[in-house]
């Protein structure tokens, strides 16, 4: 276990707490820069999708993690982050401007759709965020103009000025210095008063209004950023994939959404790493699963959603705090070997906690 | 001079007359107490001062202004505080990181500075934190400061309450049944505390108390209540003393 | 069961489009109590109602078409076989879940959904079935009013439904059980009403319910691992009706259902398949509370 002296309140505030941790982050991000070095074109691109994915996570987790609000519908600011993007190139607007421009519109977006959402909690927001979903896209399949409809559109490739940003290296850096940012940005946020404000929010509206926190402009704050991250996201996505259709945004992309925080862990910007290396490799290790399976049980259509649930499911049954929980009692377990107590991250249940007015 | 006035406020759920035309004053500087039967209205009328319930009737001023069409969470920046009778904390966060959102009116930094973390944002945190920090040794909680409340005993998390509640630095602090679920050690502790809120921050209180012995205590005045409507107001021992408050307590 | 009928506003027509939207209307508000029953009791929310009716189907029709069962047979087996189903996933997943967050639950549903799209698709593949009925094809004509015999059994058979649920809730122990358990669960506890049994009960019998649609819904929609997507638009009618009010399920169904039908007609493509959610979302804005309102806030 590491004891640290605090000789100043700006400890507690600090990104990093202590040298090790500063030590660690250091090596990663060297790592991360030397990669493409060592790692081939393909992988990178693999890469560069976990960066994208991690980016609209951090957006999903700040909205559903931290202030409380599930939406169903993600999906949704991707795609409307991904069409403005691509719209905008073909106008021939420069990249760093269009990029800006889609994010600021799906964090419009979501701040409209929030207001709705202001006065509802959990469930009827859950099917608020669907429904919405649900109508972009149809909007998407029916306003040819813009979208080309179900036939879609080719995003032009990357370039600040005749800079090209098209090649696998290159990208790879783009979607790693992108979400490093997004990262501090995310992180800030978590440690002054907004981001409090959020999770007072999670934890007891009514106290968090009786403690000053206005709750209509909170929620549409958070709903705002939220889509703001994930519209950031879904413009790189448009890169990615190079070509834009209504079904690259379903829900059962809102679902993976969801799937990541919930795997990585609620309430934890690490949860949103390791969850979308999961959503990132999950579909190298179904490929891996199909060639042993026997190909009755392989040729199931269904199969890979079928299996999502399948973790999902399992994950909240018996690792309800995902990936990082289970990273923290692993390494809590080593830090105090032979001490460690099974009831150290015993976890609380609400029990009786209800919100309905019994 | 008073600090609070209620003016025949009333408020009903249903058929339930939770509270019925009940008018009293609160003195800068008091220690008001209510007391009465449970389902008196007690914790209704705090709703009500606080605004997470509209009167149907009746008004609220608070340091000589109308605060009956207030919305709810500019009571806080107004310098009302409160507990809440079974605790309302965020439970999965941190004793610390708990009072640091009582701090929240007290922001000055917006959302951009915010994000960038400017030396701005760090000045306030600073200075959020030592303000929290005073009011951990005000209430001894030094040893739960990094403790997550969920893992956190009930006597504590009272105390924590408080403890957020005063990182307001509030004019008025409502407490509901502070004592409840305290064993007699800590109610005696409460007790002193309650006197340097009152004494040292200069702090007005309204409390909602069934000990008898803290309320005699502690507290100038007395206010009694059975079934919505009020009984009697006056010092803690002629409301002891008082025969409609006996009969409300006793049953007819 | 579409008829080309010529544009324009004709009563007839009018009529037309409302026995359909009726008998469509009355499937969402089947699966919008499945949700409700089970929302008001455990304060659960089962997103994968949807699917339970996709089972139920598929389980009629291999009750049917595959063991060649009758009808009558087929129907009650279907029945017992959802129940049994609906138990055991409550025991199973919902159970450990109980004091966790409602998120969870509610992700969990949903991933409980995937798994028996999954599940079916493997077992009954993915192609559409069609299930056969002793009244299938039959049409009755009121004066030019064409109403098919499976969209006359739709509605009947609904109102059968709920007639029995009432009289169930009114005046059976159990139904007593349940709605005690249902509005305060430590004093059903502690008046002996066994909670945990009464939620095991109350998941059989909604998944019964979904089951029961499923059968009515079967011969007009085919059956594929898909068509439990439905449940999305249950859930909008059970939130127009008032999320948590048995009646608001079957009303918000209809409303829904039969806005569906005009949208398909009067309005341009797309509109039909957004309708139920623009209906939900206007819903939210305006009463959010649904048109039987039955939810009040958090007591402090
Ligand atoms: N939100 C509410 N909805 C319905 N009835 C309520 C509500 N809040 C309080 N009541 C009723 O009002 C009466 C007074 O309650 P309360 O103010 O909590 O009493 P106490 O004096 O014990 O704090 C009780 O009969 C209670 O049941
Ligand atoms: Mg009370």
């Amino acid at each position: 276990m590491r004891f640290i002296k605090k000789t100043h309140y700006n400890q507690d505030i600090q990104l990093f707490k202590h040298q090790g941790q500063l030590f660690w982050y250091g090596a990663l991000g060297v790592a991360l820069l030397l990669s493409p070095l060592v790692l081939s074109d393909f992988y990178l691109g693999e890469l560069s999708l976990v960066f994208i994915y991690a980016i609209a996570g951090i957006g999903l987790m700040l909205l559903t993690g931290y202030t409380g609000l599930v939406s169903l519908g993600h999906a949704a600011f991707l795609a409307i982050g991904a069409y403005t993007h691509a719209y905008l190139l073909a106008q021939g607007w420069p990249f760093p401007v269009s990029i800006l421009c889609a994010t600021l519109l799906s964090s419009l977006v979501g701040a409209i759709i929030g207001i709705p959402a202001l006065r509802m909690t959990g469930i009827y927001l859950a099917v608020a965020t669907l429904a919405f979903a649900i109508i972009v896209e149809q909007v998407l399949s029916h306003w040819v103009s813009v979208t080309g409809g179900f036939r879609g559109m080719a995003v032009e490739l990357p370039s600040i000025g005749s800079f090209s940003l098209d090649d696998s290296v290159t990208f790879y850096f783009l979607c790693l210095f992108i979400l490093t940012g997004c990262l501090f940005l995310a992180l800030n946020l978590l440690r002054t008063s907004t981001g409090r404000a959020m999770t007072a929010i999670r934890d007891s509206e009514i106290s968090a209004q009786s403690m000053g926190i206005h709750l209509a402009y909170t929620k549409t704050l958070a709903f705002g950023i939220s889509a703001g991250f994930t519209g950031l996201a879904g413009s790189l996505l448009a890169h990615k994939i190079g070509y834009l259709a209504p079904d690259s945004f379903t829900l059962l992309i809102s679902i993976q959404l969801l799937l990541m925080v919930v795997v990585g862990g609620l309430g934890s910007l690490h949860g949103v790493i390791y969850g979308a290396l999961f959503i990132g490799l999950l579909p190298q290790g179904l490929a891996l699963l199909r060639d042993t399976l026997p190909p009755a049980l392989a040729q199931i259509p269904g199969l890979e959603p079928g299996i999502f649930g399948l973790i999902l499911v399992l994950v909240l049954i018996y690792e309800p705090q995902g990936i990082y929980g289970r990273w923290l009692k692993i390494r809590s377990y080593f830090e105090e070997f032979p001490l460690y107590r099974k009831a150290t991250h015993k976890r609380q249940r609400s029990y009786l906690r209800t919100e309905r007015l019994k | 001079m008073s600090l609070l006035a209620a003016n025949n406020l009333s408020l009903s759920f249903g058929g339930v007359h939770a509270v019925e035309d009940v008018s009293f004053s609160v003195n800068k500087g008091e220690v008001f107490s209510i007391i009465g039967p449970n389902g008196a209205g007690k914790t209704t009328l705090f709703n009500l001062i606080s605004r997470i319930y509209d009167a149907s009737t009746g008004s609220i001023r608070f340091n000589e202004q109308d605060i009956s069409q207030v919305p709810t969470h500019r009571i806080a920046e107004l310098g009302i505080a409160r507990t809440f009778q079974n605790t309302e904390l965020f439970e999965q966060e941190t004793v610390l990181r708990n009072l640091l959102i009582g701090q929240h009116v007290h922001r000055r930094t917006n959302l951009l500075q915010e994000f960038l973390f400017l030396p701005s944002v760090r000045q306030q945190e600073l200075r959020f934190r030592k303000d929290v920090e005073d009011v951990i040794d005000l209430l001894d909680l030094q040893h739960y400061r990094h403790q997550v409340i969920a893992n956190l005993p009930y006597g504590v998390r009272k105390m924590v309450e408080v403890a957020r509640a005063l990182c307001l630095k509030p004019r008025l602090l409502l407490l509901d049944e502070p004592s409840s679920g305290l064993n007699p050690e800590e109610t005696e502790d409460l007790s002193f505390q309650i006197e340097d809120i009152n004494e040292e921050l200069g702090t007005t209180i309204i409390m909602v108390e069934h000990d008898m012995n803290l309320v005699s205590r502690t507290s100038t005045r007395v206010m009694a209540l059975a079934d919505g409507k009020l009984i009697a107001v006056g010092s803690p021992v002629e409301i002891q003393q008082h025969p409609e408050v006996l009969k409300a307590y006793l049953g007819e | 069961m579409q008829f080309a009928l010529a544009r324009g506003f004709h009563f007839l027509e009018v009529l037309q489009l409302l026995v359909s939207g009726i008998s469509q209307g009355c499937v969402y508000g089947l699966i919008a109590l499945g949700f409700v029953l089970i929302y008001k009791a455990t304060e659960m929310v089962n997103f994968a109602q949807g699917d339970l009716m996709m089972l139920g189907a598929f389980f009629a029709y291999s009750y049917i078409n595959i063991f060649e069962l009758p009808f009558y047979l087929a129907f009650p087996a279907t029945i017992l076989t959802m129940a049994i189903i609906g138990a055991l996933t409550e025991r199973l997943l919902l159970r450990p879940m109980i004091g966790e967050p409602h998120f969870s639950v509610l992700m969990l549903t949903i991933g409980l959904g995937f798994i028996l799209r999954a599940v079916a698709g493997a077992i009954w593949g993915n192609e559409p079935r069609s299930l056969s009925t002793p009244y299938a094809g039959g049409v009755i004509d009121l004066n030019g009013l064409i109403i098919g015999y499976e969209n006359m059994v739709i509605i009947l058979g609904t109102a059968a439904l709920c007639l029995l649920l009432y009289l169930f809730f009114r005046f059976t122990r159990l139904g007593l059980a349940m709605q005690a358990a249902s509005q305060n669960q430590l004093a059903a506890f502690y008046v002996g009403i066994p909670v945990k049994r009464v939620y095991s009960m109350v998941w059989a019998i909604s998944a019964s319910i979904s089951a029961v649609a499923g059968i009515l819904v079967a011969p007009v929609s085919l059956i594929d691992p898909l068509m439990g997507f439905v449940g999305i638009k249950a859930f909008a009618a059970a939130i127009v009706g008032g999320f948590g009010s048995l009646p608001g399920a079957i009303v918000g169904g209809l409303i829904i259902g039969i806005v569906e039908q005009f949208a398909g007609l009067y309005l341009p493509p797309g509109f039909s398949d957004v309708s139920a959610y623009v209906i939900l979302l206007a819903m939210l804005l305006i009463r959010p509370q649904g048109i039987f309102a039955s939810m009040q806030r958090k007591k402090v």
